[in-house]
């Protein structure tokens, strides 16, 4: 019995120090403090809201909604929402609710496509309830998982059976678990921010040249200010956002901002997210006559000195009038160059990319105007601009802005001469990726604006402007000062400035040699004076 | 015999208690992705000429070499890499090391297990090498 109870009290202080030993082996192990949840102050997963099974994306939103009372109104007044934004200059209604492109075109009657990228549930018409607040998607910004997904075709939805994605692929895509997903949200990532933005235009890196999935983690030598293991910016860093309204637009961009860098708690500072917001407007401690620079140069000129360098290409053309080509068997085909890149597409055309390109440089001042569905257009050489940028060296409120400058011939109609929007995506007998008739996915599209289409389609020559500002270059990588002031200058064709090495002007040229020479016998007679003087005394 | 019962379950008690204080972390799946991507997939590059990507696994794959903790066939272990010991001796030279160099050795371990595993070839984001 004694034996027994001996045994006993021997295990029992094995299994009470055993644990201990643990413990202290892995206190050993690391000499730290207990792992704690580094990206929210909450660890949502106690919430009994989120712990209920979760079938929906709009039984999310009601279980956050549920604590964060004012969170949907709060995101139904932003641009994010309504895809709507207002210009004051010229009330140009504007958003992808009503603009073209030169990329996918628009929206109308793509909507369950496209908004797979909108921060909500159900937009598949026009006839979307902009009202309801548990249409608003808090996962599409607040997911810390990754494992969120809006497939394009659900209308903003996230799949919740397995689906075939993209269709055609052979590849499933399992529904997310929403409730797991649920309760590890946070703040925004440059992973949820990319999540669309990176994918612009239908692909990574597509549109902007400037934003691809290469900034999801990025090294100093892409973004010096994203650089993950060094600042490690997210977008909200510089896009400081407040009730869900993220500063910063590219229909009404900031070109110029003498604000000087912000102060806490001061109101009235303009947009957060200019280089100035932070850096002042002469961040040259060393060399001032740089600053002198950045009175007519924008900082992105010389700190982003070529875009999609990351190694994703982003499209600098595309071409819809080659489209509908098949391939010796009669079926869509598609064509990519040594990179594995493709350069055709049966339902969408030629395109050209391109890596690590250097931009087009114009003056600009912020003021953009839009060629919107039902304004004339003419067909000719001269591209007709998407959008116009505005900017003179004259002006007083212009910068030389660093631009990509996507180049395309989309379909219009030459007897309204206005800029169409047709139906390209969908399964259905419609959409011009499937069926491949411009006048049927045309005439669809049209009818869904309310605007007038003659039947007839042409090709026209566009250009879109886009401000290049994200990839900033460390300063030893920015633009060198010889690429500017040489010949060959980055900047030639801009109008209204002299550079020396660049602008040469034969009169100035003879004018400040003169001037030297003047200066030199100037110094060597009144040298020669005095020394002759100082004999005579 | 009784004793060897005990004893075996007094061990597998004080075993939970420890995996316990390490399930209880939930891995940083980004933090991860930066270590692998800076300090693995940089150091395979330079040594070897061949880095492993994590889509190049399994999750059942991934998740056996991270239990067995063998690196380069078991001359060494995986934890070696990933110890404060080892960032402290690299992060003159590495910027990833630096960041986390007071980061505990179970936290980083778990955020790179996180990583992998989304990022393998079943995960639900299969990653290539950057």
């Amino acid at each position: 019995m004694n034996r027994q109870l001996a045994r006993w009290a021997f295990c029992a202080i094995l299994v009470a120090g055993l644990p201990g030993v643990g413990v202290l082996g892995s206190a050993a192990l690391a000499d730290e403090a207990p792992p704690v949840k580094l990206n929210s102050t909450a660890d949502h997963s106690k919430f009994k809201e989120l712990q209920k099974k979760l079938e929906s994306g709009p039984d999310v939103t009601r279980a956050c909604l549920s604590c964060h009372t004012e969170a949907a109104k709060q995101v139904h007044r932003t641009k994010h929402w309504k895809w709507e934004f207002l210009n004051p200059q010229n009330n140009q209604k504007l958003g992808k609710q009503h603009v073209l492109n030169n990329f996918c075109i628009s929206i109308s009657q793509n909507y369950p496509f496209c908004t797979g990228c909108h921060v909500g549930y159900g937009w598949k018409d026009k006839n979307f309830d902009f009202t309801v607040e548990e249409n608003v998607d808090c996962l599409a910004c607040h997911d810390t998982t990754g494992n969120y997904k809006k497939p394009a075709g659900l209308a903003g939805h996230p799949a919740y059976k397995p689906i075939e994605s993209p269709p055609g692929s052979g590849k499933i895509l399992q529904p997310p678990d929403l409730t797991k997903i649920a309760q590890k949200v946070g703040k925004t990532t440059r992973d949820t921010c990319g999540s669309c933005h990176f994918y612009g235009g239908g692909g990574d890196g597509v549109k902007h040249g400037d934003l691809d999935s290469s900034m999801a983690a990025p090294d100093k030598e892409l973004d010096v200010h994203m650089d993950a293991t060094g600042l490690d910016f997210t977008c909200g860093t510089c896009h400081s956002t407040s009730s869900h309204d993220v500063p910063g637009s590219r229909y009404k961009p900031t070109a110029i901002d003498k604000h000087d860098a912000h102060i806490r708690g001061k109101v009235g500072q303009g947009n957060p997210a200019t280089c100035q917001a932070c850096h002042g407007n002469t961040p040259h401690k060393e060399h001032p006559r740089l600053n002198a620079h950045a009175e007519k140069i924008a900082c992105q000129t010389c700190h982003v000195p070529t875009f999609a360098r990351g190694g994703v290409a982003t499209k600098m053309s595309w071409d819809w009038s080659t489209a509908g080509r098949k391939g010796p068997d009669g079926k869509h085909m598609t064509k990519k160059d040594a990179k594995g890149h493709v350069i055709y597409d049966t339902r969408k055309g030629d395109f050209v990319l391109g890596e690590n390109v250097k931009p087009e440089y114009r003056w600009f001042n912020g003021d953009i105007t839009y060629t919107l569905l039902g304004d004339k257009v003419e067909k000719s050489d001269i591209a007709t601009p998407i959008n116009r940028i505005a900017g003179s060296p004259a002006d007083g409120r212009s910068m030389i802005w660093p631009m990509k400058i996507m180049r395309g011939v989309q379909p219009f109609d030459p007897v309204n001469k206005t800029l169409v929007m047709p139906h390209t995506a969908g399964n259905d007998d419609i959409g011009y990726w499937k069926n491949l008739e411009w006048e049927k996915a045309i005439a669809d599209g049209m009818k869904n604006m309310d605007a007038p289409f003659s039947g007839k389609v042409d090709f026209i020559k566009t250009e879109m402007y886009w401000p290049i500002t994200h990839m900033v270059a460390p300063k030893e990588n920015a633009v060198a000062c010889a690429e500017c002031h040489t010949a060959d200058s980055r900047l030639k064709g801009i109008s209204g400035i002299y550079m020396p090495s660049h602008s040469n002007k034969g009169w100035l040229d003879l004018l400040g040699w003169l001037a030297a020479a003047a200066t030199l016998a100037g110094v060597l007679v009144h040298g020669a004076i005095r020394i002759v003087m100082s004999r005579r005394k | 015999m009784t004793f060897a019962r005990t004893l075996t379950a007094a061990a597998a008690l004080a075993l939970l208690g420890v995996s316990f204080s390490a399930q209880a972390y939930d891995g940083d799946w980004k933090r991860g992705r930066v270590y692998y991507r800076s300090v693995c997939t940089s150091c395979h590059t330079s040594q070897s000429g061949h880095a492993f990507a994590p889509n190049e696994k399994t999750k059942a794959e991934w998740a056996a070499y991270l239990q067995a903790d063998k690196h380069a066939k078991g001359k060494d272990t995986v934890k070696q890499y990933i110890s404060k010991q080892y960032r402290a001796s690299i992060k003159a030279q590495n910027k990833a090391a630096e960041k986390f160099a007071d980061t505990p050795d179970q936290e980083l371990f778990e955020d790179i297990k996180a990583f992998v595993t989304k990022g393998a070839k079943d995960g639900d984001s299969p990653a290539g090498c950057s």
